[in-house]
């Protein structure tokens, strides 16, 4: 059995990465990534404290968690296409500069 | 096999919930099936309606108090208020939408639906009892606006601010569970009772006390993102510069007040870990109060100035958090409610005075409105004078209660930090409306207002009068509605 | 036993906290969202040995299985395909010597996990008094439908409503946006903008919608 201190210690690395790579990165998706980062360090923690405490609550915390992360990334996925479709079509077609 | 069980529900206890989510989802449907391209308006009215019902159907619940699914969710004066607030929030920024969309040409029947949606997320906010729950109104609410943000689609300035606000978004989301994971390892519960209960069986072990402080870090933080307190704040002005104005004007009322009402719920359940939470409170009170401010002076696009207006203003609310034990909740609700009035008014101006393709966000473009537009002129200093906090106004009102609340609550240095910002914010405030009134126009801007527009500055605008002329029966009912509220 | 589970953790752990140093380290977009792959797949190993078996399943699923591949769509979907994408695409085969290494890895930290738990055994039926064994999946389902009843259901809204948005943002084909054009009607349109007709508003609809480019859209609106 790996004491929850080891999950612990491990998640907040996780976690760290995570917070760093949002800080110091420019790039959106990675700035993205770095946030699953975050949620799976969370996630982690989550199920390391629901085995020690014998709770249910936590791994049902993390289902959530699991849902909410995959609704954002296809919001994310829809913006980033729709950015770049406008931008694409605002290099290629020049005619669209007779917006109103 | 067992069978099932189905656990003992009071669906009673959220109607207006019930309501709210599930005429959203119908009213999906029907659009798309029986509302004509061109005619989304029709979406729109039958949004404002299902809200007016859910609004309605809140009304028989205000003698009833209690909690259902497990204890996550509870009904309260306070949480009915707060929905009440937040329904006419949603009701005001979809008429201000109704003929923004078309005019913009981004008009599409979700827009609607989405806002319903979010005003669910708001609602679920205010009545949970548990951060589980806490944690999925606000993603709900979140994630609408997200989308709602990005909502213009050729205008590539919507889509990154978008994209801007959902990834800020998803970071403060994660604080927001980490904290909560940290918060679950020490005391084992994700209720606020739970945690509570734990809490008061002090003294515990410093390893677990020092995850659970960890942990209320954590979730403050991502309460400040949401909130947008300096310095997680920075995200506010580019997003609602970038998003349509409307949404900007949900946005500044509903993501602020639905955050900050389950801020205060949060901070009064956890009464033990106070002394820890207070200290922090104050500091980050009083740099949102003072870089609030600072920022909005320097502005001469409104839509940003508001902005960093509603930053300030965050900062006001949060000192009627940190007494809510003591008559802070009252002065608390009462000012959500002038402020929510007060800036969906101002940005109902806003929006009167924005064409399609030429934004009239400079502060230029209100020179000399009052020759062309009285009433619309007349209108707006009202909203500024509201903001800026000057008699009679329901601003005015608003700020006399927090403060006086403040000060009693032994708040006396952040008491004075408000005023002196109060003052500060008079000048960039009154700007504004010596503009209006006393320049000549710079340039043509051609006010458009139609019947959506006019009907919810009038009603912004008289709201804001009463509450400022005869504050007496509105404090009544909160004071009422508070009754329950002891923790 | 409890020494190789440790070892275990060990490897795992290591194999964590490298592929996400590598994910944010890292330069190419690509090569990061494949180390974050690895990422969760360490994850999801160490859900296993913390005997969350459907989250584990949920984690690979989710995590590997949809939301990698959607990063992945949105780096492809979004990278110029001209300059230098093409060149760092070329020079793929650092990016498949990360793959590899990334498999490997997994393959090294999640083989010892999987041999190690005991897959097929029945759950002893737990002596009466001690408390349940966590997370087998039919008590967690029981939570959603229980305990968690509300929160399920607003988990479904709020997936509702992110498909819904997802449509709205980046679906083309509506009467009020452009739609994609075939080649055909491109063609055809590159006609009448080097032959200007006067624009017309299609019958029917109040609002004019144009019906294929931003250019006409702009033209009507005025």
């Amino acid at each position: 059995m790996v004491p929850t201190s080891y999950y612990i210690m491990l998640s907040a690395a996780l976690f760290a990465i995570g917070v760093l790579g949002v800080l110091i990165r420019r790039n959106a998706l990675v700035v993205f990534m770095s946030v699953e980062l975050m949620l799976n360090a969370a996630n982690l923690v989550l199920v390391a404290f629901a085995r020690e405490r014998l709770s249910i609550d936590g791994q049902v915390l993390v289902f959530f968690v699991i849902t909410v992360a995959a609704a954002e990334v296809a919001v994310g996925l829809a913006l980033l296409v729709a950015i770049f479709r406008t931008k694409h079509t605002a290099d290629v077609d020049e005619v669209s500069t007779l917006r109103g | 096999m067992e069978s099932l069980q189905i656990p003992p529900v009071d669906l009673r206890l959220l109607t207006p919930l019930l309501i709210v989510v599930g005429w959203a989802g119908a009213l999906l449907l029907i659009d798309v099936f029986f509302v004509p391209d061109g005619r989304k308006k029709i979406t729109g009215y039958l949004a404002i309606a299902g809200l007016a019902v859910a609004g309605l159907a809140g009304i028989p619940l205000w003698n009833l108090s209690g909690s259902t699914f497990s204890g996550m969710l509870v009904l309260d004066r306070y949480s009915l208020a707060l929905t009440w607030i937040f329904l006419i929030a949603g009701a005001l920024s979809i008429a201000v939408a109704l003929d923004y969309l078309p005019r913009h040409a981004i008009e599409q029947g979700e827009y609607y639906p989405l806002i319903m949606f979010a005003v669910g997320g708001m609602i679920l906010m205010a009545q949970s009892a548990d951060l589980i729950t806490l944690f999925l109104g606000i993603e709900l609410l979140s994630i609408t606006l997200y989308i709602l943000t990005g909502f213009a689609y050729p205008r590539v300035a919507s889509e990154e601010a978008g994209m801007k606000y959902l990834v800020l978004g998803a970071f403060a989301a994660g604080f927001f569970v980490y904290g909560i994971a940290l918060i679950f390892g020490a005391t084992g519960a994700t209720s606020l009772a739970g945690i509570a209960a734990y809490l008061g069986r002090q003294p515990f072990a410093p390893q677990e006390e020092t995850l659970f402080l960890a942990g209320a870090s954590l979730v403050l933080i991502g309460f400040s993102f949401k909130i947008a307190l300096v310095p997680f704040h920075m995200w506010t002005p580019d997003v609602y510069e970038g998003s349509p104005t409307p949404v900007a004007a949900f946005m500044s009322v509903g993501t602020k007040g639905a955050a900050l009402a389950a801020l205060l719920r949060v901070t009064l359940a956890l009464e033990e870990a106070q002394t820890f939470w207070l200290p922090i409170l104050a500091v980050l009170a009083a740099a949102t109060m003072i870089l609030g401010n600072l920022g909005a002076l320097g502005q001469s696009n409104l839509k940003r100035m508001l902005a960093y207006s509603s930053i300030g203003h965050a900062g006001y609310i949060l000192l009627g958090i940190m007494v809510a034990a003591e008559r802070g909740a009252e002065a608390f609700l009462f000012y959500i409610l002038a402020y929510t009035l007060t800036n969906l008014g101002a940005f109902g101006v806003l929006i009167a005075l924005e064409q399609r393709g030429e934004a009239a966000w400079s502060i230029d473009d209100f020179a000399g409105l009052y020759q062309r537009r009285p009433l619309l002129a007349v209108a707006m200093a009202l909203f500024m004078f509201s903001l800026a906090g000057v008699p009679p106004t329901a601003g005015f009102m608003g700020k006399f209660f927090i403060f006086t609340a403040a000060y009693a609550g032994g708040l006396g240095w952040l008491v004075l930090i408000g005023v002196l910002t109060s003052a500060i914010a008079a000048y960039y405030y009154l700007r504004v409306v010596v503009k209006m009134f006393m320049q000549e126009p710079v340039r043509e801007v051609r006010p458009e207002l139609t019947r959506g527009l006019n009907t919810e500055i009038l009603i912004a605008g008289v709201a804001t009068l009463i509450l400022g002329l005869l504050p007496t029966p509105i404090v009544l009912l909160v004071e009422r509605s508070l009754v329950a509220l002891g923790g | 036993m409890a020494t190789v589970i440790q070892i275990i953790f060990g490897l795992i752990a290591a194999l964590i906290v490298g592929a996400a140093v590598m994910v944010v380290t890292v330069r190419n977009v690509i090569h990061a969202a494949l180390w974050l792959i690895a990422c969760f797949f360490g994850v999801g190993a160490l859900y296993l040995l913390l005997e969350a078996e459907f989250l584990a399943v949920v984690q690979v699923l989710v995590y590997v299985g949809a939301i990698s591949i959607l990063i992945l769509f949105a780096i492809m979907l979004t990278r110029q395909v001209t300059g230098e994408g093409v060149r760092q695409l070329v020079g793929g085969w650092r990016l498949w010597l990360t793959a590899a290494i990334s498999a490997l890895l997994f393959a090294v930290a999640i083989v010892p996990t999987v041999i190690s738990h005991s897959w097929n055994v029945p759950a002893p039926p737990a002596p009466p008094g001690t408390p349940e064994p966590l997370a087998g999946v039919a008590e967690l389902g029981r939570a959603f439908v229980y305990e968690f009843l509300l929160q399920f259901q607003v988990a479904g809204v709020l997936l509702t409503v992110a498909l819904i948005g997802a449509i709205v943002i980046a679906f083309e084909e509506r009467a009020r946006r452009r739609r994609v054009l075939t080649l055909a009607e491109e063609h055809e349109l590159r006609k009448r903008l080097a032959h200007p007709p006067p624009v017309e508003a299609p019958a029917g609809e109040p609002a004019p919608a144009p019906r294929a480019t931003p250019i006409s859209e702009g033209e009507v609106q005025q």
